[in-house]
């Protein structure tokens, strides 16, 4: 369970040099729609978000990584489903 | 067995049971009767009382150097296998042992039936190991306060934690504030007390010292000996007549840039070793991590600027979501997919293919409407 994508996002959030806050701000820009305590809740894996709201969270996390000049490393749970 | 301190606001009674010492301290401990406090309870363990019990139930007010003396104790006797327990703290002086984070090294007792010596209160354990334990543990409370869009009362509320963290912990300290540049203007936003607070405003008024040239030049500024101090005239005279002979600032920066500082006063001179020094980094970090999540280096503009754009993203995903979701008889999230996909395999931000997305749609529409109006005319 230690790696679910759950209990990864926090870590990818900190690669990411986001604050939580700053994470919320993106993941709102890009429609989502859960408050940010919510949000924390689904980073440290408190709280399982839908897969649309995890998708979300990682697209704010993989533009971030983009700007970085990475890549895009965090999976979409949507694209994985069906595998 | 009483000891009464040259300080005459402290006493201690001693009682001594086998390997057990138990201090009862009465009155105050701070600056003056803390050395007498640490001299006494370092005797105490000599004399292989290796579990020491603290009484405050009759102090009436302790500061950081009595938090220093109990927890250079308990780390002492952690070390040779012994426990230092604190008795009858009040919430005043719990909240400071709570601050510093003592929570591995002392064991906090709520009270004590003192008729048999049996204890019925509840062990509670308190956060503060060493400085990096203390700081780390901070850090992530801290971020926690400031993980929603922070106001500046949770800010403010961290920094003063900070505050009173450094006091506690860098030897020498008398005196700690923290100021902070916001709209162009220095002020103090978190002082541990009034002569503290007219340290920092004595500089903001001169335009000078060391907290305001940290500030601005983003580097440490120390003061040894403010007697021989020449380069700021108009300030040091101020700081000498409130008693203050060592001053050790240092910068606070958010996102790269400075936008602060934190301030370290002694009323000894040449106050601050080298670990002292470094340990006023380590605050200033910390202090500059919270300061970087709440975006104090963003101007009012910049943030309201900051949250139209991320409206109008919102939006224009949204309404690129409804042309999907219409051009293609799907549903909102499939059509959210759909628009994240496209984004990736084209490399351009989500926001960069819903405004591409709806602007197709509107030329198909307006191409329709012109075709519409020649068909009419």
């Amino acid at each position: 369970m230690d790696d679910s994508p759950v209990d990864l996002l926090d870590s990818y959030r900190i690669d990411a040099q986001l604050s939580n806050g700053e994470l919320w701000l993106r993941y709102f820009e890009l429609g989502g729609m859960s408050t940010g305590v919510d949000l924390e809740a689904f980073l440290l894996g408190f709280l399982q978000p839908s897969i649309h709201d995890h998708d979300v969270i990682a697209h704010a996390l993989n533009e971030r990584f983009v700007e970085m000049g990475g890549n895009h490393p965090v999976a979409y749970l949507e694209d994985t489903k069906h595998v | 067995m009483t000891v009464t301190g040259a300080d005459m606001g402290f006493r201690l009674e001693a009682t001594f049971v086998g390997f057990e010492a138990v201090l009862s301290l009465h009155g105050e401990v701070d600056l003056g009767s803390a050395p007498e406090f640490g001299a006494y309870l370092d005797w105490a363990i000599d004399q292989g009382h290796r579990f020491v019990v603290i009484d405050l139930g009759g102090l009436s007010f302790m500061d950081g150097s009595g938090l220093r003396v109990i927890g250079g104790a308990a780390e002492r006797l952690q070390l040779s296998g012994g426990a230092l327990s604190v008795r009858s703290p009040s919430t005043s002086i719990r909240r400071l042992f709570d601050i510093g984070g003592l929570a591995d090294l002392v064991r906090l007792d709520q009270s004590i039936d003192s008729s048999d010596g049996v204890e019925i209160g509840t062990a509670v354990g308190i956060p503060v190991k060493s400085v990096s334990a203390a700081s780390a543990g901070l850090s992530a409370f801290l971020k926690r306060m400031v993980a929603l869009p922070a106001d500046d009362e949770v800010v403010n509320g961290a920094l003063r934690l900070v505050v009173a963290l450094a006091q506690a912990t860098v030897c020498g300290a008398d005196g700690v504030s923290i100021s902070l540049r916001r709209h162009g203007t220095l002020s103090t936003v978190a002082a541990s007390d009034q002569v503290i607070l007219a340290m920092d405003a004595g500089q903001y008024e001169t335009g000078e010292g060391p907290c305001v040239d940290a500030s601005v030049k983003g580097r440490r500024f120390h003061a040894e000996v403010l007697d021989i101090e020449t380069r700021w005239p108009a300030f040091t005279p101020k700081a000498l007549a409130l008693g203050i002979n060592s001053i050790l600032s240092s910068p606070l920066e958010a996102r790269k840039a400075p936008v602060g500082a934190i301030n370290i006063y002694s009323r000894t001179t040449s106050a601050f070793a080298v670990k002292d020094q470094d340990l006023a980094s380590v605050f200033a970090r910390e202090a500059s991590v919270i300061l970087s999540d709440a975006r104090v280096d963003m101007t009012d503009q910049q943030l309201d600027d900051r949250m139209s754009q991320a409206l109008r993203n919102r939006e224009l995903i949204s309404q690129a979501q409804g042309v999907i979701m219409h051009r293609d008889g799907i549903g909102e999230d499939l059509a959210y997919t759909k628009l994240r996909r496209d984004s990736l395999r084209n490399g351009r931000p989500l926001h960069d293919r819903a405004q591409e997305v709806v602007d197709s749609a509107r030329h198909r529409l307006e191409a329709s409407d012109h075709l519409l109006e020649g068909e009419h005319g």
